[in-house]
């Protein structure tokens, strides 16, 4: 990250949603500003200029889709979403609509810490740093084009590498399925999601340890696929 | 129960097919000059074709063969028209041979007495074959009327299945009627005070009304005919009820015509009104009312589960969890063993009450009819590992197994309740099966289908257990007080199974010898065809 101190807006109605937020993002070095409901939360994020916006979806005032509607009219700063049970259709269109990614309630600082720094680090990656993305074992050099796991070269086809760079320049961050397929293929198949399913598959056997237990390359049900930054062992 | 009614409704399906008769195959005689003159003319013209085709052959090819051909006319005129104009095409067939083929030619004398018996014969067969194909095809038209009839009432009992509210039921109804009877159809709804529910559709005379009131008031009123003079037309009235209570009363609109008119439209109107009174209490109208407002209750139910309990307790949950996170994360805390594991428990514990939350959604969810599936391609083992993660620690004192099978084929279903499903059939697994024992999750495939099972080495399943599962809440008394449960999971389990056009299976080699879960889904059969070019 490029900053020293990352600042970050919380926009909850729930007090004690945002004590906790506050108390775990100060613990790992995040400056933090609260608001309570979309007014305030929408004026902050235009005078503080925050780093990361972390916005619940029940607001008392306004939803929060169109508060990330709002944000997003005039700023590119990360969001990700908050919300209690919500569709899988609900957080592709949340995606679309251009928030960095979702953590859905209740859930633990760990993933929220995890979403909001690889938010951060897409947000800030400057041309000086190295074009190499790692996630364990895995490391993707997005200006060679070349693709390494445990240090040995892995030969992938045009589709595996654009589906590789996609989720790598995404490193982290949850990529809809609309995205990929649009991204990957032409034509007819951008909406075949089978396409997609296969080559997924095909990609797995090649970077996962077990391909039927995938570290690296997650599922998001019903929404999209995850370059994990920091895969659990 | 419906012991009056029946009576009148036996009687009605014992005449029925004499009703049915009676008015779709009234003789062509009383049938109106307009329909009778274009078919007899029709069937002429084919005689005359005949004739012209026959004088045009016998120039190139003298022959014999003018009866037979003029055999074609008739029972044209049979199959498409009806007897009075195969009838007429045998006449007219019989004197165009005559006239046109025996000689002498161009005259209707006849020399020779064989030629004479020869037209006899022709007209004796030509009449008996126009019989059986105007018969024919009398049968193959009330079989058409049948299969409408039958049509029309497998479209109103699926539909009232899928009746929600008391209004969604009455529109059914009426829906029903208009296009069995094709005239306007009215059914009034009997409330509890002898009251029924006004109808919206289209204007209802005010005597109408008044009949129907007392109608539903006294059960002795089954039917009812009205003539109403400001609209000219008349009403038929017929109360539905079973023996003690009046479920409502149908009114028909007859129309205005000619007293004969009137009088068929009457009949086929009673006929038919028998058999929807009947169909109505088959369908148990009254059960059908129940589950509509039970329904309608579950509804309202799952509305306000999925607002408050969704909400409302997992805001708390969420500041829990969290802050137990964070806790977590202190060093104070990780490093020490003890500690970690409480703030652990915090975590598991709330996991485990989001789920009871997620389980009540759920079967709101399902109770209110209200499972659409949000169909998908989805690869079974993402749905296998998200189901098995999710429950990881719940699982963590049982071995899990996973194994798929080489390219299991890719499904088309809604990964969300597959998920949630097979995630049931886990829990159920580790629940009824010892601690430290083996549970194995298999994908494969298996005849075009995938089939997700979940087996243990638990206390299995009798047979009469086996025989009650899928029952909403059902709970084996064998377990009773010993292991914790709602009875919910299975019954979601297959309902969101079902679905997405999928099955559970469930079975067991006995009592103490473990369980299998099998979940079916059709594959994709596509898929294995569906090749990427490494590009």
């Amino acid at each position: 990250m490029s900053k020293s101190v990352n600042v970050v807006l919380v926009i909850d109605d729930e007090p004690k949603i945002r004590r906790f937020l506050r108390a775990g993002y100060e613990l790992h070095g995040f400056e933090v500003h609260e608001a309570e409901n979309a007014t305030e939360g929408l004026k902050v994020a235009t005078f503080n200029a925050p780093d990361l916006i972390v916005l619940d979806l029940d607001l008392p005032d306004l939803h929060g889709g169109e508060v990330l509607e709002r944000i997003r009219s005039w700023s590119n700063v990360p969001i990700i979403i908050l919300s209690v049970e919500s569709s899988e259709e609900q957080k592709v269109r949340l995606l679309t609509l251009g928030a960095d990614d979702y953590v859905v309630k209740p859930f633990g600082m760990a993933e929220l810490l995890a979403r909001s720094e690889a938010a951060l680090r897409r947000y800030f990656k400057s041309a000086t740093e190295s074009s190499v993305v790692v996630a364990g074992p895995l490391s993707v050099d997005l200006v060679t084009r070349s693709v390494s796991l445990n240090s040995h070269q892995v030969r992938l086809t045009r589709k595996e590498y654009r589906l590789m760079h996609i989720l790598a320049t995404h490193v982290g961050l949850v990529v809809t399925h609309d995205q990929l397929l649009k991204e990957i293929w032409t034509g007819n198949q951008r909406d075949n999601i089978q396409y997609l399913r296969i080559l997924v598959r095909k990609l797995r056997q090649k970077i996962e340890a077990d391909p039927n237990d995938p570290r690296l390359l997650i599922t998001e049900s019903g929404v999209g696929y995850r370059l994990q930054a920091r895969p659990e062992t | 129960m419906f012991g009056q009614l029946a009576n009148v409704g036996t009687a009605a399906a014992g005449n029925k097919k004499q009703v049915g008769s009676r008015f779709d195959e009234e003789p062509p005689a009383r049938r109106s000059l307009t329909a009778l003159v274009p078919a007899l003319l029709k069937s002429l013209a084919c005689v005359c074709i005949a004739t012209a085709l026959l004088l045009a052959l016998d120039r190139v090819l003298p022959s014999n063969l003018f009866t037979i051909v003029y055999l074609i006319p008739v029972v044209i005129a049979a199959t498409r028209w009806g007897t009075w104009p195969a009838v007429a095409a045998a006449l007219a067939g019989t004197a165009a041979v005559d006239f046109f083929f025996l000689p002498p030619v161009y005259t209707f004398n006849i020399d020779d007495p064989q030629d004479a018996i020869h037209l006899l014969l022709f007209l004796f067969v030509a009449i008996v074959s126009s019989n059986l194909a105007s018969r024919l095809r009398n049968e193959k038209e009330a079989l058409r009327q049948r299969e409408t009839e039958l049509q029309y009432l497998y479209e109103f009992s699926r539909r009232l299945a899928a009746c929600f509210t008391i209004p969604d039921l009455i529109a059914a109804i009426q829906n029903y009627l208009t296009q069995t009877l094709g005239q306007q159809a009215v059914f009034f709804v009997a409330k509890a005070d002898e009251q029924f529910e006004t109808p919206n559709v289209g204007a209802v005379p005010g005597e109408v009304e008044e009949r129907v009131a007392s109608m539903i008031a006294n059960i002795d009123l089954p039917a009812y005919t009205i003539f109403d003079q400001s609209t000219n037309s008349i009403w038929l009235l017929r109360a539905v009820h079973s023996e003690a209570t009046v479920y409502g009363v149908i009114a028909v609109n007859i129309g205005a015509g000619s007293a004969a008119a009137i009088q068929t439209r009457t009949g086929r109107v009673e006929a038919i009104l028998e058999e929807a009174s009947l169909t109505l209490q088959r369908l148990d109208i009254g059960k059908a009312m129940d589950e509509a407002k039970l329904q309608l209750q579950a509804q309202l139910l799952k509305d306000a589960l999925h607002g408050m309990l969704s909400h409302e307790l997992r805001s708390p949950l969420a500041a829990i969890q969290g802050s137990a996170s964070v806790l977590g994360t202190a060093p104070a805390i990780r490093e020490d063993e003890r500690l970690r594991s409480l703030t652990e428990a915090i975590t598991d514990e709330v996991q485990k009450l989001d789920g009871f939350i997620q389980n009540l959604v759920n079967a709101a969810r399902v109770t209110a009819n209200n499972v659409e599936p949000r169909r998908e391609w989805a690869d079974p083992k993402d749905i296998v590992n998200a189901a098995v993660k999710l429950r990881l620690r719940r699982l963590a004192e049982h071995r899990v197994r996973i194994s798929f099978d080489h390219d299991v084929p890719l499904i088309n279903v809604d990964s969300a309740l597959i998920e949630e499903s097979l995630g049931q059939l886990l829990d159920n697994a580790a629940k009824y099966s010892p601690s430290g024992s083996v549970i194995s999750v298999v994908a494969r495939a298996e005849s075009g289908q995938v089939v997700l099972s979940v087996s243990d080495q638990g206390v299995g399943i009798t047979r009469d257990e086996q025989n009650q599962l899928g029952r909403r809440s059902f709970r084996s008394q064998r377990h009773l007080g010993t292991i914790p449960g709602s009875g919910l999971g299975f019954w979601i389990a297959s309902t969101f199974v079902r679905a997405n056009d999928g099955a559970i299976e469930i079975s067991s080699r006995g009592e103490g010898l473990g369980t299998t879960a099998s979940i079916t889904l059709p594959a994709s059969s596509e898929v294995s065809n569906l090749t990427l070019a490494n590009e």
